[in-house]
């Protein structure tokens, strides 16, 4: 099930209204949230939830495993096997098959191919259940988390809004939420509606926009396209993606709000970033937590030297890079931001720190630079493979007409940069005066959104979520 | 022991806060519960929260707002599930109240939201794909053996339409890679979920026209039948797939598209079929499209039909295709659209077929593949 559908609306009627009805009741409130995630998660394949529960069970086992060694060696011994079943069950779904497909390229070529092809389906929303099992385990090896009940685990690792897509939440951020009922007086109503028509809106008539009219079409065919048209697809795919995945992370965060749950932010007006730390500071905020903290801290972080450092970064995002995919494309993603982060780092220390004090780029200048090379990336990551990245590129110089350049898909790619600089107070005093409307009319405008939303994406119906397919 | 290992536990916690407090993280420390972040606010605040019971009822109203004034879309959507229960119950809701809602006129306001966006209306009533006669499968088409369409030239490359269901997405992106001389000038409009069976949802022949009067391709390649497990009503009586009323009926469906998208022999038409399916309830159904698209092709002008079906693997479904000599993973995992990497084949035969045609693609096309044991449709 996903979120702008008919089959969601349902859900979410009956999901809302029982959900508050049962709060005051945590022995029925628990199984009734926890059933109804699994309803929405095996919607498309039921399989996926015995997936999930056995993952769930396995990562308690090894929680408490953990916790109740006596030794060191013992509670490193499980956190060990821990990492390495969750790393092993993402491995087997997402890189299995490229990996023996990639074994019998080799051995094809002396002679002695022929392993059979793999085709292994990669369950929906499994990277962001295994990155939080391991947060778990490896918070509970650290000393920063207790384990929880088994029951309050499950909750977490299966809560409908966010399993799909993410954000990818902390045991400590969640289950003390479970611990005290919500209170049905307060429900932080103005910024969830927000969130979920905002959400919306970034998705229908932004991002499947700009996917369909030209992002679709010049990274199809390159080579048909004019530079002026390969320019609009390259930054239309930095809106689109950015409205695509903040926009569902915006209904997950707006969603939990409505059943009275906090969910960790995820975007934070990445692209007004002026450097490329400042980017990873407010995109995909809870994967680049998770990657600073169980990937490039153990791998020693700044703590070596300057050197030690630059490859920590490096290596860190090339791995970021590949949880993606197992592609050459994702690959070079990662690199270009390990890279420039790696680079800026160094500028700063040699040339922009203290050694020349005085020298300080404009910060239009660096949000431009800063801007592009994450626009850069983005080539890579959108293309099927490499041929398409270097074509595209290598057209943006080409003359021709540009029949897809039109005003209103420049002003949806520019709007979707722009409205990123609104300040925050100006949404909390929107959000304060829709509270204050009448609920009658605050339905209509919502309801009156929806239309809009569904006029936008035509009968062609909503374009899948990019980032479910990671 | 619990208290010895409490103690530890909190020794450890506190020497690893010590080693943490000099690390830089790799983007900072985003600061995720940080109330002023935009679009969370603070549960005390009483000018952002509301009773649970009025959020109810603001989501409640919303939803029926949308679904007064959605009612068409709704019918739609509903037409487009997969048969079952879902499907059956959004129709049951969404049909009355569509019937309640276009007599009332409410549907205009979407009417004029559909304007706003440059949405054309993709199903119609009375067309001739719904209602039309099986007289246009006895039509004798003109012989097109030396047909007049413009050969293509790398100067003057051929406007080429690719369009069709979900399948056509992939083999369009395979034959614009494969046609290295730059003859094509290829762009591909997949129609997902969209079928021939199903007119309610998505009307093919109303589709055609504007697609044809808008784009005015030189030749047209159709890749659709994935979706066409509907059953069809022929005057008044339901058949279903498999039967030879329904092959029948999907034949002359194909033909009515067929004569639309090739306006009367303007421009050729390459229609292709779906291919194996990893399910044997669906290759029945396949076999028995692939034969109505023959029997089509045949009685309409410029239509050619291009199998897939057989000429692939043999007839028999593999994940993996041999391209090039190697075997590789050449379909997705539903077991019917081919991969990327896979769609390099039907991507041949299409150009192969073309090929005929425009003899300049020849070296677009690869080797057909062999006949031998090729398997008949019949069988």
């Amino acid at each position: 099930m996903t979120f702008p559908t008919i089959e969601f609306a349902a859900f979410l009627t009956v999901v809302l209204f029982l959900s508050w009805l049962l709060m005051p009741h945590p022995r029925a409130w628990r199984p009734f949230i926890l059933v109804s995630s699994w309803v929405f998660y095996g919607w498309l394949d039921w399989r996926w939830v015995l997936l999930l529960i056995g993952s769930t069970v396995v990562n308690t086992v090894f929680a408490n495993a953990v916790a109740r060694a006596e030794d060191p060696a013992g509670r490193k011994l499980w956190v060990t096997i821990a990492v390495a079943a969750n790393l092993t069950l993402l491995g087997v779904f997402k890189y299995l098959g490229f990996f023996v497909g990639s074994v019998d390229d080799a051995l094809s070529g002396i002679g002695i191919g022929g392993l059979p092809v793999l085709q292994i389906v990669l369950p929906i929303g499994i990277s962001f259940f295994t990155f939080q099992s391991i947060s778990y385990v490896v918070d509970v090896y650290r000393g920063d988390q207790r384990p929880v009940p088994l029951v309050d685990f499950a909750i977490l690792q299966a809560f409908f809004p966010h399993i799909v897509a993410g954000p990818i939440v902390r045991v400590g951020e969640f289950v003390p939420q479970l611990r005290t009922p919500r209170d049905p007086r307060k429900v932080l109503a103005g910024p969830a509606l927000f969130l979920i028509a905002g959400g919306l809106i970034k998705k229908t008539v932004v991002a499947d926009e700009l996917a369909r009219r030209v992002v679709d079409p010049v990274f199809s065919d390159p080579g048909a396209h004019s530079g002026l048209e390969t320019l609009l697809a390259i930054y239309g795919f930095a809106a689109q993606i950015y409205c695509d995945f903040s926009g569902y992370t915006d209904m997950a965060i707006g969603l939990a709000l409505l059943l009275g749950f906090r969910l960790p932010q995820n975007f934070d007006r990445p692209y007004l970033a002026t450097s490329l730390r400042l980017f990873w500071h407010g995109w995909h905020m809870t994967l680049s937590r998770w990657l600073r903290d169980y990937l490039y801290i153990p791998l020693g972080g700044n703590r070596r030297g300057p050197r030690r450092t630059y490859v920590n970064l490096m290596l860190t995002m090339l791995l970021g890079g590949l949880w993606h995919g197992a592609a050459w494309t994702f690959l070079i993603w990662g690199g270009i931001h390990g890279g420039a982060l790696a680079g800026e780092r160094w500028l700063g220390e040699r040339w922009l720190g203290e050694r020349y004090p005085r020298v300080r780029l404009p910060r239009w200048l660096a949000w431009l630079i800063t801007f592009n090379i994450v626009c850069l990336a983005w080539v890579f990551f959108r293309s099927p493979d490499l041929g398409t990245a270097f074509a595209v590129l290598g057209q943006v110089g080409a003359g021709g007409p540009s029949p897809l350049v039109t005003p209103v898909l420049v002003a949806l790619a520019a709007g979707a940069v722009a409205i990123q600089a609104v300040p925050r107070d100006f949404w909390q005093r929107a959000e304060a005066w829709f509270v204050a409307r009448p609920a009658l009319g605050q339905g209509i405008a919502l309801g009156t959104l929806i239309v809009i939303a569904d006029a936008a994406v035509g009968q062609q119906g909503v374009a899948p979520f990019i980032y479910f397919q990671f | 022991m619990d208290e010895r290992r409490r103690q530890r536990h909190e020794q450890e916690r506190e020497h690893r806060r010590e080693q943490l407090s000099d690390r830089e993280p790799i983007g900072g420390q985003p600061n995720v519960h940080d109330p002023s972040h935009p679009g969370i606010g603070d549960p005390a605040d009483p000018r952002l929260t509301m009773p649970a019971g009025r959020v109810f009822a603001v989501v409640v109203v919303a939803l029926l707002i949308a679904a007064i004034f959605n009612a068409d879309a709704m019918v739609r959507a509903g037409e487009g599930m997969k048969p079952g229960t879902t499907r059956d119950i959004t129709l049951s809701v969404a049909r009355p109240l569509a019937d309640v809602t276009g007599f009332l006129q409410l549907n205009e306001p979407r009417k004029g939201f559909d304007l706003a966006f440059g949405q054309e209306r993709k199903t119609a009533s009375d067309t001739e794909l719904e209602t039309g006669s099986a007289a246009i499968l006895e039509r004798k088409a003109k012989p097109d053996a030396k047909p007049a369409w413009r050969q293509p030239t790398s100067a003057r490359p051929l406007d080429l339409l690719v369009t069709g269901d979900s399948e056509a997405d992939l083999v369009g992106l395979r034959m614009a890679d494969l046609d290295t001389d730059d003859l094509l000038d290829v762009e591909t409009v997949a129609r997902n979920g969209t079928a021939l069976t199903n007119p309610g949802f998505f009307n093919w022949e109303l589709n055609a026209e504007q697609e044809m009067a808008s784009r005015d391709p030189d030749a047209v390649v159709m890749l659709i039948g994935a979706n066409d497990g509907f059953n069809v009503d022929v005057d008044g009586e339901l058949y279903a797939p498999g039967t030879p009323e329904w092959e029948t009926e999907f034949a002359r469906r194909v033909a009515v598209v067929m004569k639309t998208l090739g306006g009367d022999g303007e421009r050729p038409v390459y229609w292709v079929p779906p291919p194996t399916a990893r399910d044997q309830t669906y290759n029945e159904i396949y076999r028995s499209q692939n034969r109505a698209v023959q029997r089509a092709a045949e009685s309409v002008e410029g239509a050619r039909y291009v199998d897939i079906f057989s000429t692939i693997n043999d007839g028999e479904y593999s994940d993996q295709v041999e391209i090039d000599g190697r075997e590789i993973l050449g379909r997705q995992s539903d077991g019917i659209h081919f991969n990327r990497e896979g769609a390099e084949l039907p991507a041949g035969l299409v150009l192969a077929a073309m090929a005929k045609d425009y003899p300049a693609l020849k070296d677009a096309a690869p080797e057909p593949p062999k006949e031998d044991g090729r398997r008949q449709l019949g069988d």
